[in-house]
């Protein structure tokens, strides 16, 4: 059987797991082509208006599979931690799908809800290993050897790598070598999609400067500042960029921090409020805040990235300068 | 300590009979107006629901009446209302506000917590009274939306327009004068009274429209634009899928046979989606298959813009409308929102229900003429 994965939301994190998992049942995989201004126009018209940017990405990635394949892969994912959620939209995504997209092939829906206990995940991938046709065992295995690709995989990003750099077999710059580091905070689905970002990752290297992502921050990192909020955090993703963005701020990691949010995104609308909040009352290192959405230009995008690195070495050369009168001229 | 707390609706008549009981000083918000709204927009964030900004509006004009303490309810996800607490609170923190906010988060694990919480707020009343005290105050909300509901229906029969808001609006004027939950109650029980001696209409039947959707811009006029107001006057009977007391019920109170009910109508939308994704999202669709069910002429969702779950019920909703042909209408409210456009929107659908049902009326009748 030919199984679609759609090249959008998660699949910049979990694409090592879902992969092998379906190849090593004996399937042939396919991927959605890249995001095209084609695919994302197919999105916006048959998702509902109010929806987020990748939802609607998610929508065109899923039209694009049609006619191509046998099945198509949607995960649910409710939740991947205990007592966390991702966003209500991912919860609902099979349902979404089904109502605004017409002649859809088979839909192969992961079930995937750690909310109670995290074993419940693998229960998931024994569900989703029946629908397609494998026995209990042979799903057992599959599921043991695509959780060691994944794990390779994390243990990449660890080592500060993106996942672009993966997928696409580029080679990030050496810290040592970098004019700086600048610090992306940024849902994958909008970091890692270079027709959503506009090669944003790429831009700030061929500036000299080598990015941190989410993904490069250790967990035990994010979970030690996040403890320190004063409720919970709910939202996993919400909590890995509000806590590497904290991560990074408190390590003195970076010169800059830009965020990448999609209009439209509720977690964002917090995070990135918090985060900007602490960084001014705590940190003060300069930060910007880019949106993006599917009217997004991106010569208004080059601006105001230049604009803000050229803030940062402005600020890096003349922090020193100390007026005669005692204060600096920037006022702090 | 001066209490208040954001408005929602009716809650406040429940929230300070409660606190009065226990002696607590409460300052109720100013009724919510444009200048709350723009209080709210410009301090929140801009990507931030409308409830979080007209909330912040609240807390804002009752601190310029003498607020110090702030209490607010809390939930554990995924909608964003479970974290409102803690951005208001470092929006109210960098202004430079010094007010105490406690949010009573639901206390699934941590009962320890909660009760401080209690505690803290109730000071020196014994458990028996406050106990007493919360008891009261739910029989207000069951009241006090009986009473609305009271007035939806004679909203749409009334004979001169305006005899009902009239007498809400002495109701309004009278019980912010009261003090305490058998004063509030009184008054309640008084205006029930007045509003069924309102002359009704005879031989009219109204169209009957249900509302589904977000519960803060369901139960809070000032963010649907009065809504059942407008409905009203177009002659329109109203039901509500949403009060404060059906929340009340399904979740602080040991009401078994309500709670059956309510899991009766949420598994009627199974087909569509069977699971909770946060807010009121399952809520909005099995209400539409229960109202498509009972003959509703037609069912209104409505949300605030970027409302995360409403936004999955969207979506699925046109489903909902091919199995049973109910009609529905998506609005879509924040604080650009323009009141003439609104209104010509619930015109336009209102029409078209009209329209519908004739045209089933004279089916009905051609299919007698010929036997």
């Amino acid at each position: 059987m030919r199984i679609g994965i759609p090249r959008a939301l998660l699949y910049y994190n979990y694409y090592p797991l879902w992969y092998s998992f379906f190849k090593e049942l004996g399937h042939q995989v396919v991927i959605s082509s890249t995001t095209s201004k084609a695919v994302l126009d197919s999105g916006v018209t048959s998702c509902v208006d109010d929806a987020c940017l990748p939802i609607k990405l998610f929508h065109g990635h899923v039209a694009n599979l049609i006619g191509k394949v046998d099945a198509i892969f949607i995960p649910r994912l409710v939740s991947i931690y205990p007592d966390e959620y991702i966003c209500p939209k991912f919860i609902g995504l099979p349902e979404m799908i089904k109502s605004s997209i017409k002649g859809l092939p088979h839909l192969i829906v992961l079930n995937c809800n750690a909310h109670r206990n995290l074993k419940d995940v693998h229960r998931g991938y024994m569900e989703l290993g029946k629908m397609i046709g494998a026995r209990y065992s042979q799903a057992a295995r599959a599921l043991q050897k695509a959780m060691a690709n994944q794990h390779d995989y994390d243990l990449l990003l660890k080592e500060g790598q993106t996942p672009i750099d993966i997928l696409n077999d580029d080679k990030p710059i050496e810290e040592v070598e970098a004019k700086g580091v600048i610090g992306l905070i940024g849902h994958p689905y909008l970091l890692y999609d270079e027709f959503i970002s506009m090669r944003l990752i790429a831009k700030l290297r061929a500036r000299g400067y080598a990015v941190l992502v989410p993904e490069n921050i250790a967990q035990s990192q994010i979970e030690e500042v996040c403890a320190q909020l004063p409720k919970k955090l709910f939202w996993s993703y919400g909590k890995k960029l509000l806590g590497s963005g904290l991560a990074m701020l408190k390590g003195k990691k970076v010169d800059g921090i830009i965020f990448l949010s999609s209009f439209g995104c509720g977690i964002d609308a917090f995070i990135v409020e918090l985060l900007q909040r602490y960084n001014h009352r705590l940190y003060r290192i300069p930060s910007a805040l880019i949106t993006v959405d599917e009217h997004s230009g991106e010569a208004g995008f080059n601006t105001r990235l230049e604009a803000f690195i050229d803030m940062i070495e402005w600020r890096n050369r003349r922090e020193g300068y100390i007026s005669a009168y005692g204060t600096s001229v920037f006022g702090h | 300590m001066k209490v208040t707390f954001p408005h929602m609706g009716q809650a406040y008549l429940a929230i300070k009979g409660l606190l009065d009981d226990l002696g607590i000083e409460v300052i109720v918000p100013p009724t919510i107006t444009e200048r709350t709204l723009e209080i709210g927009t410009k301090l929140s964030p801009e990507m931030a629901c409308l409830p979080l900004k007209i909330n912040i509006g609240n807390y804002i004009e009752s601190i310029e009446k003498g607020a110090d303490t702030i209490i607010i309810t809390g939930s554990c996800g995924p909608c964003r209302f479970g974290y409102y607490g803690v951005v208001q609170k470092e929006i109210l923190k960098d202004l430079g506000y010094d007010v105490d906010i406690i949010i009573f988060d639901p206390p699934n694990s941590d009962y320890r917590a909660f009760i401080e919480r209690i505690r803290k707020l109730a000071g020196k009343n014994s458990w028996a009274s406050i106990a007493r005290a919360f008891r009261r105050a739910s029989i207000i909300v069951e009241e006090a939306d009986e009473m609305l509901d009271i007035a939806l229906k004679k909203r749409a029969r009334e004979v001169s327009r305006g005899d009902t808001d009239s007498r809400l609006y002495r109701f309004e004027r009278e019980v912010m004068g009261k003090h305490g939950s058998y004063e509030i109650l009184e008054t309640i029980r008084k205006y029930k009274g007045i509003l069924n001696q309102i002359e009704e209409k005879t031989g009219v039947s109204p169209l009957k429209i249900g509302l589904v959707g977000e519960i803060y811009t369901l139960i809070e006029p000032y963010v649907n634009l009065n809504i059942e107001k407008k409905l009203g006057y177009l002659g329109v009977e109203v039901y509500r899928s949403l009060t404060l007391n059906e929340w009340v019920k399904v979740h602080l109170s040991l009401d078994v046979k309500h709670k059956m009910r309510h899991k009766r109508i949420l598994k009627k939308a199974a087909p569509y989606l069977n699971l909770c994704v946060g807010g009121h999202a399952w809520q909005t669709i099995a209400n539409s298959v229960y109202y498509s069910e009972c003959g509703l002429d037609g069912i209104i969702q409505i949300m605030p813009f970027g409302c995360m779950p409403e936004i999955v019920a969207e979506s699925i909703l046109p489903k909902v409308y091919q199995d049973y042909g109910t009609p529905i209408m998506t609005l879509v409210v924040d604080e650009m929102t323009g009141e003439a456009g609104y209104f010509t929107r619930l015109e336009a659908f209102v029409d078209l229900l009209e329209q519908k049902r004739r045209s089933k009326i004279d089916e009905y009748k051609e299919g007698l003429f010929r036997g």
